[in-house]
C-alpha cells in the first residue's frame, strides 16, 4: 500500500467514506461531524501508520485533507 | 433577583464568547427585563443552546423572569427535537437566528443573534417550584428529563462557589455545552460569584480555543477534554493565568489522574476532580487539591452543603468509616425527579433531598469516596459477575483501545472500533473473567458514541 492509499484509508474510516469523496474541498467546514473526537483520532492514526509524533500545531492544522498532505510532507512523508 | 445579578457591580464583565464581545452584569439585568415584556408568566419555552450570549441571556431572562425553559442543545438531533416538541408543547421557542426559518413560527423578537418565536401552543400546567428542564446527563439520545426548583439551581451554584472559593475575579473557561449539567452549573456558580464566563462553542482543536484559555483562570473539563488537552501537551505551555484545573463527568484513569495532580503540584497550580449527576444539578463531591496526589481518583468528600453516605448490601446506611456500597447523598441541589411528559410538569418534589445514585463507591478510613462501578452495569451469567466498566478497564489498559460493554444475562457484548481485536478479545476477556468464550460476541463499530460532552452513552 502506498503512502497516500493509507492516508485516504485514514481519512474513509474516520468519517466513513469512499475515497472519492477526498479532495481539496474535505475540511472541517464541508464535512458534516468533524469535530474535536474525529480530528483527534485521526491525528493518531497518521501518526500511527506513519510513525510520526505530530506537534500539537500540527494537530489544530489538521482541519482539511489537504492539511494533512502537507502537514505529511513537513515530516517527509511522500505522497 | 436570580443569583443575584442586580448586586453585581452593573460595568463588571459577566461574559465574553467567541464573537470576542463582553456582556456586562448590567447589560444581563436589562436583558432580563426587556425579555420578561415579550411573555406571559411561567410559560414554556425551548430553548435551543449554543455555548454564546444568546444562548446565556435567554437562560438568566428565563430563570429571572419565571419562563420555564428546557435547554436543549441546538443541534439536537431533529426527530428528537420533534419528539419532544410534541410531548411537552411549549409556547416560546428562544433559538439562534440561523434557525429561525427552518423552525417556522412567528417571530416576537430577536436579540444577540437569537430569535423569540411564538409557536401559538395553549400553556401547559405546571407546578410552581419548577423552573428548570434538562436533558438526563447532557445526553441527546433521551426525552426523558430532569426538573429543577429554583434552591436546586441556586444551593448548587453557591456549593460550588464556595468549594472552589469563586470570587468576582474567577475568569472561568466554559466550554461544556450549557444543555449539559455541569456545563450549567459552571455558569451559575460563576455568575454568582461575580466572575467572568469564558464561554465557547469552539472545538478545543480550534485556536481560538487555545488563545482563550490562555485567558482563563480555571477550566473545567470531562475526562475526553483532558484527554486532549495531554495530546495537545499543554503540561508544557505557559499558561501563566490558569490556577484551577477541575473534572467531572466521569472517572479519569489513573494514570491520567496522576498526570494532572502532578502537573499542578509542578506548576503551582490546583488539580481539583469532583463528582455529579445530572439528577443533583451537577456537582455532589469534590477532592480537595491538597490531597490530589495522595488519594489518585478519589472523589474525596460532599461539597459543603451536602452528605455522602454508603448503604451496604445489607442495607446499612454509614456515613463514616470504612464501606463500600451504593453511594447516597443529601443536599438542597437534589432535583425534583424526572418528567416523561408533559403530565410530569405539574409533579413536586419527588426526592426529597436524598438521591441513591445507583453507584457503587467505597469509603477508605479518611472519610474519601471511590466511585468504583455502577449498580446497574453488571451481568451475571452463569453466576459470574462480570461488571462492564471493569471489563472495560481491563480492555483499555491492555490495549489502549476504545471500547464499550453492554449485554444480558447470556452474552457480553464489546463494541470495539479497532478490527484487530476482533479476534483478540474473546481470549483475552475470558482469561481476566473466567467467562466462556462463547458468550462473548465482540462487535466491529464505527464508533463509540458519545455525547456532545464527550461522554459516552448507552448504545
Amino acid at each position: 500500500m502506498t503512502n497516500l492509499e493509507a492516508l485516504n484509508g485514514i481519512f474513509c474510516e474516520v468519517f466513513s467514506v469512499d475515497a472519492g469523496a477526498l479532495g481539496s474541498g474535505f475540511d472541517n467546514r464541508s464535512v458534516e461531524g468533524w469535530d474535536s473526537v474525529r480530528q483527534l483520532s485521526l491525528a493518531t492514526a497518521v501518526e500511527e501508520c506513519f510513525d510520526i509524533m505530530l506537534d500539537p500545531e500540527d494537530i489544530l492544522e489538521l482541519t482539511s485533507y489537504d492539511n494533512a498532505r502537507t502537514i505529511l510532507a513537513r515530516y517527509e512523508i511522500e505522497l | 433577583m436570580f443569583l443575584d445579578l442586580d448586586k453585581k457591580e452593573r460595568t463588571r464583565i459577566a461574559a465574553i464568547d467567541d464573537s470576542g464581545e463582553a456582556l456586562t452584569y448590567g447589560e444581563l439585568c436589562d436583558f432580563a427585563a426587556e425579555f420578561r415584556r415579550y411573555l406571559p408568566e411561567r410559560a414554556l419555552l425551548f430553548l435551543l443552546s449554543e455555548n454564546c450570549h444568546g444562548s446565556l441571556l435567554g437562560y438568566v431572562g428565563c430563570l429571572a423572569g419565571g419562563i420555564v425553559p428546557l435547554i436543549l442543545s441546538a443541534r439536537t438531533e431533529e426527530s428528537l427535537y420533534a419528539s419532544l416538541r410534541d410531548l411537552y408543547k411549549p409556547a416560546y421557542l428562544w433559538a439562534p437566528e440561523a434557525m429561525a426559518e427552518t423552525l417556522g413560527y412567528a417571530e416576537v423578537f430577536r436579540a444577540h443573534g437569537y430569535v423569540l418565536l411564538a409557536t401559538g401552543n395553549a400553556p401547559v400546567a405546571m407546578h410552581p417550584d419548577l423552573v428548570l428542564l434538562l436533558p438526563t446527563s447532557g445526553s441527546t439520545g433521551s426525552p426523558k428529563l430532569v426538573r429543577h426548583s429554583l434552591r436546586n439551581i441556586e444551593a448548587n451554584a453557591d456549593n460550588v462557589r464556595r468549594l472552589f472559593g469563586l470570587t468576582g475575579g474567577e475568569k472561568a473557561m466554559a466550554i461544556l455545552p450549557m444543555h449539559y449539567t455541569m456545563g450549567l452549573s459552571v455558569v451559575a456558580s460563576h455568575l454568582l460569584a461575580g466572575a467572568t464566563l469564558l464561554l465557547s462553542g469552539r472545538s478545543m482543536l480550534d485556536r481560538g480555543f487555545w488563545s482563550m484559555l490562555k485567558e482563563a483562570t480555571s477550566f473545567t473539563g470531562i475526562p475526553y477534554s483532558y484527554e486532549l488537552l495531554m495530546k495537545m501537551r499543554f503540561t508544557r505551555m505557559d499558561l501563566p493565568r490558569l490556577e484551577v484545573i477541575t473534572q467531572g463527568g466521569g472517572k479519569l484513569t489513573p494514570e491520567m489522574f496522576r498526570a494532572l495532580a502532578e502537573y499542578a503540584r509542578d506548576k503551582g497550580k490546583k488539580f481539583i476532580a469532583t463528582y455529579g449527576q445530572s439528577e443533583c444539578t451537577a456537582r455532589m463531591a469534590y477532592l480537595p487539591a491538597e490531597l490530589a496526589l495522595e488519594k489518585t481518583c478519589s472523589i474525596g468528600f460532599a461539597e459543603p452543603g451536602g452528605q455522602l453516605s454508603i448503604v451496604d448490601a445489607d442495607g446499612v446506611e454509614t456515613f463514616e468509616g470504612e464501606a463500600t456500597g451504593e453511594l447516597v447523598y443529601r443536599g438542597e441541589n437534589v432535583t425534583l425527579g424526572y418528567a416523561y411528559g408533559v403530565e410530569d410538569l405539574q409533579k413536586g418534589d419527588e426526592n426529597h433531598g436524598v438521591m441513591h445514585t445507583g453507584d457503587l463507591a467505597r469509603r477508605d478510613a479518611d472519610g474519601c469516596y471511590f466511585i468504583i462501578g455502577r449498580l446497574k452495569r453488571f451481568l451475571k451469567i452463569f453466576g459470574l459477575r462480570i461488571g462492564l466498566d471493569e471489563v472495560e478497564d481491563l480492555i483499555k489498559q491492555e490495549y489502549k483501545a476504545d471500547c464499550y460493554c453492554k449485554g444480558d444475562d447470556e452474552k457480553l457484548v464489546v463494541l470495539v472500533t479497532d478490527s484487530a481485536l476482533v479476534d483478540a478479545l474473546p481470549g483475552f476477556i475470558e482469561e481476566k473473567t473466567h467467562l466462556f468464550h462463547k458468550n462473548i460476541e465482540v462487535r466491529l463499530v464505527d464508533a463509540i458514541l458519545r455525547n456532545e460532552a464527550g461522554s459516552v452513552i448507552d448504545q
